[in-house]
């Protein structure tokens, strides 16, 4: 029996369509709350993310109290990097209480990459570990065995990264989230959808959902940085090259024709099971991009 | 070995300024082999603080230098009592353990670190050093093809690369060996992949409570006799 | 007692008390044992007045040796496993030139009562006599011919040592109140003791040429090396005729076909009964003979010659190499039937020499007619009577003989003195070993230099000198090849090593190494003596073994320190320059020359040297500007300018923390080829003077 509505869609056998916000940096959050009544309706499930690229924001567990305030569908990301076992099991615990029940387990990015520089690292676990302990949650004890009162139950994922240039060891931890209990995957961007093929003949053995990452790129020059400086992202030389040759100004256009090209295709290929779009910075074009697609 | 890099000349100054004559205190031994307090270290910094003392015309100290073979054992410490007694501090240029040994040997004179201890481990090529132990306690290394995640990888992990490795180089310094990578292809020369597809449960963090004492004696009561 | 017998026979304790320089190769096989390296190297950094101290110290004659020494220095020297040897005599030939060796005027007192005979006056003789007035003793010499010099005067021909130098060195000796008796031929040793002489040195030479012991040998137009040579150098002409044949492969052969060619004969040919490969004659010499035309037939000898014509017709016959002889050359064995006659004017035969010694002196003689003496003492088997040189060995070279001389002046000092015989000890352990071929690879390989000779056309009709002498530039370059042998790196400090493993993967030419037990060992005979390992050793375990090489840099910047803190001109600049490249090789030299007031020059020893406190110390000291400079590609040794530049960079870190502006430490010609830095350094100057005002401005602001 599913425990969430994203869960009951991922039992489902439509083509699934979730999207991230990035919460803001500051109290104010009526921006995002406009953005996620401009989304609620129109996808499966918001992510909000957790600190993204270490960068010091308004909590991903409060971004996803107000999804579910404004009746959307949340999917918050956990990431170890900020706060030990005991920290993550309580936010989990409090999440669950207020119906935030998918949690996408991430490891997190480094702190190097983020404004913080000098913060201290965590990692007390790392991603395979906290879908494993989230798991654990669910028999009623916490990670050392005492007794929780209150059974919480979630809807777990997790990321993978397909494109990544060196795929043997990602394929072996993929397979250890998936055993740790993780049901839906979101990848990372793609950018080459010849990998996203290969990758799913490999992932189609096991029992999980598969959502492609879909960033939409605004300009050649945004790619390169992303590229340079982004974790987990390659970008082909071939993107990079289309976005440079369009006129100044069209190039968000020319990202949104890309994106929603991406999409048509692995919708109407059935590559995976749907898609997960990240519009950094732009969720308000999200519509757009669905609309196009 | 234990890596140290000296601190700034600026630090140094304020840390020494209210006294007036100064013991610069090297150590023969694992800052001697990194290259930050050694009798040739030493020596640059005398004669740098003298250089600095004649420039300019805040405070006049009386340097003297000495090093001795190691400061993280007291017996090491004996010839330096006399020197001790002339002295209104030492700069120790040992790492954090001789700055404190020398401090707790010599509990009547303050003890000022010259030198910031950075981490444990080997000289890459003449004037690099690489990390290798975080002193974690619970060695990890035979599941990990001899590479230690916890210390080379960025984020400590157990279980796996992140996603940010790109081109065998880690997220967060581009010059640096993603250590994932490393055990992978090791694991795999040495047919152990096995190793990399277990899953490995958080660490036990009991096993460094501070400080760590290890004992290495018997524990042999006074009286009892085996003869 | 004079100094420079002191220092000679202190030499060896002075060493002994460096203790760590170990004795090069080349000094080693020089029968003097000079400090050969030593004078190299101060050729190379253009100290020829020291260089020339070191020579004297070390030969009574450096002025003929410069000239005729067979240099088995260069023979051994291991510059030679790399590309060629070092030019050793060619620069004591600078040193002794540019030095002013005939300008010197040694004195000798009196101080002993004891008179001593010298029979002989050949450089074994003469030799003798130098360190026995040195020693203060009243010295005769008894010379039967008309001139001292034995060989140096009758046989050795003019174009390799002119006679002016031979004069020289006599007046010399006579100046240091040694009595000469020319025209005295001692016919009885007794006579001399009952002359009241105390010791006799007897050193008569060899020279009775060896016959061929074939028939008509004694036909007219037949004569022999040593009398031909003897009568050429005592300025007779004898007449040749037109075609010359010298039989022989000898030095001796050499010299009497190069003499007949400056005599004026057409065709000289030398005919040797070997191939050139076993030609006992040095190769220089064969070189030098070829080029002035003289002709070679190998694998031939007379059997018998007759006056026929007014001309020789000469029987030779033809030889083949058999089997190796005990000395390890190839007999020569005639060929059947091969016999063939030849015509020549003159026939000279240079076959070998010996001693003649006159049965009245009652000395025991021994194979070859020489005298039998103690190895050791030089003493023979009359009391009080010691022989040397030739008439002892037999025919052997100049340096030979200077040994021999000198050798027998100290023993006969021990005898006079009744004491037991201070044999010089080899106290100190030799260099040996062969470069090891990864050691050879990393040296950088730099042309051996000549100096230049009289061209060949120009040689033939005088007897002047062949060889010219170096320019200053020259000198410099090619003493700067020197590889320091036993000079080297060592780690002084064992207790100090903290095995960091530094000198290892610093070194440029790989020399230090792991041993089994895991401990760094310099293996003293792959040094290169850069000292770049010496600077960098983070526990200051490791030093030169000169000990001048670890203290030069201190004392050089001290004194400039306290001449400049004399003068007081502003703004003060320090300069550390290259001492080898100040003198002769471009950019520095004009340095050197063109000093500015206020630039105090501290030489040193190569920049790979200098360390971080050096230029710390030229600071504190006062310096409102600290240059480096170096030879740039001159440079004979590795890596010079990466150190420095390193070294640099860590000083201008510590300047900057201090406050200083990181450009008042500059550095010079480390990388460039060459180049005038006299603009460079004009600029630093005026922008240390800025910096000198700005802050001597502030400072008033302050106040």
């Amino acid at each position: 029996m599913a425990n969430s509505l994203f869960e009951e869609k991922l039992n489902s056998n439509g083509f699934l369509v979730t999207t991230e916000i990035g919460p803001p940096k500051g109290a104010d959050v009526s921006e995002m709350v406009h953005c996620i009544d401009l989304l609620k309706d129109k996808v499966d499930a918001i992510n909000v993310t957790d600190h993204q690229s270490s960068v010091m924001r308004f909590p991903s567990l409060g971004g996803c109290l107000l999804v579910k305030e404004c009746g959307g569908e949340p999917i918050i990301q956990v990431t170890c990097r900020d706060r030990n076992r005991l920290a993550l099991q309580a936010d989990l615990l409090l999440a669950y209480s207020r119906g935030i029940k998918n949690v996408l387990c991430l490891t997190g990015d480094s702190v190097d990459v983020g404004d913080h520089k000098e913060a201290k690292p965590v990692f007390d676990l790392d991603s395979v570990q906290l879908l494993k302990m989230a798991r654990g949650m669910e028999s009623g004890k916490d990670m050392v065995g005492n007794e929780l009162k209150g059974t919480p139950q979630f809807c777990l994922g997790a990321s993978v990264h397909p494109e990544a240039d060196f795929i043997e060891p990602q394929l072996i931890k993929f397979e250890k989230k998936v055993i740790a209990g993780a049901q839906f995957f979101q990848t990372q961007g793609i950018f080459d959808l010849e990998s996203l093929k290969k990758f799913m003949q490999y992932a189609s053995q096991f029992n999980i959902k598969i959502l492609a990452g879909i960033i939409v790129l605004a300009s050649a020059r945004m790619a390169q940085y992303m590229n340079d400086n982004v974790p987990g992202i390659i970008i082909s030389q071939a993107i990079i090259d289309e976005l440079a040759n369009v006129e100044k100004g069209k190039g968000l256009q020319k990202g949104i024709e890309i994106a929603s090209q991406f999409i048509r295709t692995i919708r109407e290929e059935n590559l995976c099971h749907g898609v997960h779009i990240m519009a950094v910075g732009k969720e308000g074009i999200v519509p757009d991009i669905l609309e196009a697609a | 070995m234990i890596v140290a890099e000296q601190k700034s000349l600026e630090e140094i100054r304020r840390i020494i300024a209210p006294y007036e004559k100064v013991l610069l205190l090297g150590c023969g031994t694992c800052v001697t082999v990194c290259g930050a307090g050694g009798e040739r270290e030493v020596a640059f910094l005398n004669s740098a603080l003298r250089v600095a003392q004649a420039k300019s015309d805040d405070g006049v100290h009386n340097f003297s230098e000495y090093t001795v073979k190691r400061q993280c054992d007291f017996e090491f410490l004996d010839v330096l009592v006399d020197k001790v007694n002339e002295v209104d501090t030492i700069l120790s240029l040992g790492c954090g353990i001789g700055v404190q040994v020398v401090a707790e040997r010599f509990p009547d004179i303050p003890i000022l670190p010259g030198v910031n201890t950075s981490f444990m481990g080997m000289a890459k090529e003449w004037g690099v050093w690489d990390e290798r132990c975080a002193a974690c306690g619970d060695c990890r290394l035979a599941e990990t093809a001899g590479i230690c995640p916890i210390t080379r990888c960025t984020k400590g992990i157990l279980n796996g690369p992140c996603a940010g490795t790109k081109n065998g180089k880690c997220e967060a310094n581009k010059d640096m060996d993603c250590a994932w990578i490393l055990i992978y292809k090791r694991l795999e020369r040495l047919h152990q992949l096995e190793k990399m597809r277990r899953y490995y449960p958080p660490r036990n963090f009991r096993v460094i409570p501070r400080p760590r004492r290890i004992v290495m004696k018997a524990d042999i009561e006074q009286g009892e006799d085996n003869g | 007692m004079d100094n420079e017998v002191t220092n000679y026979q202190n030499n060896r304790m002075r060493e002994a008390s460096h203790g760590r320089s170990l004795i090069p190769p080349c000094q080693v096989a020089c029968p003097l044992h000079m400090e050969i390296g030593e004078y190299v190297d101060l050729v190379a950094q253009g100290k020829v007045l020291e260089a020339l101290q070191v020579i004297r110290e070390g030969n009574p004659f450096p002025s003929i040796c410069a000239y005729v020494c067979t240099h088995p220095c260069e023979d051994a020297c291991r510059r030679s496993q790399v590309d060629k040897s070092i030019a050793i005599r060619a620069l004591k030939r600078f040193a002794v030139e540019f030095g002013g060796d005939r300008m010197i005027e040694l004195e000798a007192e009196t101080v002993q009562s004891e008179k001593v005979a010298v029979v002989g006056s050949g450089p074994a003789g003469l030799a003798c006599a130098y360190y026995l007035r040195k020693l203060g003793y009243p010295v005769a010499i008894f010379e039967a011919y008309s001139e001292l010099g034995g060989m140096l005067r009758v046989g050795i021909p003019q174009y390799r040592l002119p006679r002016e130098v031979v004069d020289t060195e006599v007046q010399r000796l006579i100046h240091m109140g040694v009595e000469i008796k020319t025209n005295t031929r001692v016919i009885s040793i007794d006579l001399l003791l009952d002359m009241g002489y105390k010791a006799v040195f007897i050193t008569v030479g060899a020279h009775q040429s060896l016959r061929m012991g074939i028939e008509g040998e004694e036909s007219p137009g037949v004569i022999d090396g040593a009398t031909f040579l003897r009568e050429v150098n005592l300025g007779l002409k004898p007449s040749l005729g037109e075609e010359v044949a010298v039989v022989g492969g000898g030095n001796v052969a050499m010299d009497a076909a190069r003499a007949a060619v400056r005599l004026g004969a057409d065709k000289v040919s030398i005919l040797y009964r070997r191939s050139r490969t076993e030609m006992p004659a040095s190769p220089d010499e064969i070189e030098q003979a070829l080029e002035e035309g003289v002709e070679t037939m190998f694998l031939v000898a007379p059997t018998k010659m007759k006056r026929e014509n007014g001309r020789l017709s000469v029987t030779c016959v033809r030889m083949e190499l058999g089997e190796p002889d005990a000395g390890g050359r190839r007999r020569p064995v005639p060929i059947e039937d091969s016999e063939h006659n030849m015509e020549f004017d003159t026939l000279i035969t240079a076959i070998g020499q010996a001693p003649q010694i006159s049965e009245d002196f009652r000395l025991r003689l021994g194979r070859g007619s020489t005298i039998q003496v103690d190895p050791v003492t030089l003493t023979t088997n009359r009391t009080g009577i010691f022989a040397g040189g030739d008439a002892v060995t037999g025919p052997a070279t100049v340096t030979q003989a200077l040994a021999s001389g000198r050798q027998a002046a100290f023993r006969i000092n021990d005898y006079l003195r009744h004491r037991y015989p201070s044999v010089d000890k080899e106290a100190e352990e030799t260099l040996s070993g062969e470069l090891l071929p990864k050691t050879i690879e990393t040296i950088r390989k730099i042309e051996r230099l000549e100096p230049p000779l009289l061209p060949p056309e120009a040689r033939t009709k005088e007897f002047k000198p062949v060889e010219l002498i170096y320019n200053w530039e020259a000198a410099v370059d090619e003493a700067r090849r020197c590889l320091r042998c036993g000079m080297g790196a060592e780690i002084m400090f064992q207790d100090k090593c903290a095995t960091c493993l530094t000198c290892l993967r610093i070194c440029p030419y790989h020399v230090p190494y792991l041993d089994e037990g895991g401990t760094i060992q310099i293996p003293a005979d792959q040094c290169q003596a850069c000292g770049i390992c010496v600077a960098e050793c983070p526990a200051k375990a490791i030093v030169l073994r000169k000990p001048y090489d670890r203290r030069h840099i201190d004392e050089e910047l001290e004194h400039a320190l306290k001449s400049a803190a004399e003068s007081k001109s502003k703004p003060l600049i320090i300069g550390f320059c290259c001492q080898y490249g100040l003198f002769g090789t471009g950019a520095l030299a004009s340095l050197w020359r063109e000093g500015k007031a206020g630039i105090w020059i501290v030489p040193v020893l190569c920049v790979a040297k200098l360390e971080g406190g050096h230029i710390l110390r030229a600071f504190e000291m006062g310096a409102e500007g600290v240059f480096v400079a170096g030879c740039g590609e001159r440079c004979s040794r590795e890596n010079t300018a990466f150190w420095v530049l390193q070294r640099v960079e860590e000083v201008r870190r510590a300047l900057s923390q201090i406050g200083l502006e990181q450009e008042r430490l500059q550095t010079f010609n480390l990388r460039a080829a060459d180049g005038d830095i006299t603009e460079a350094l004009d600029n630093f100057t005026g922008r240390i003077g800025g910096l000198c005002l700005a802050s001597v401005m502030k400072q008033e602001v302050k106040s």
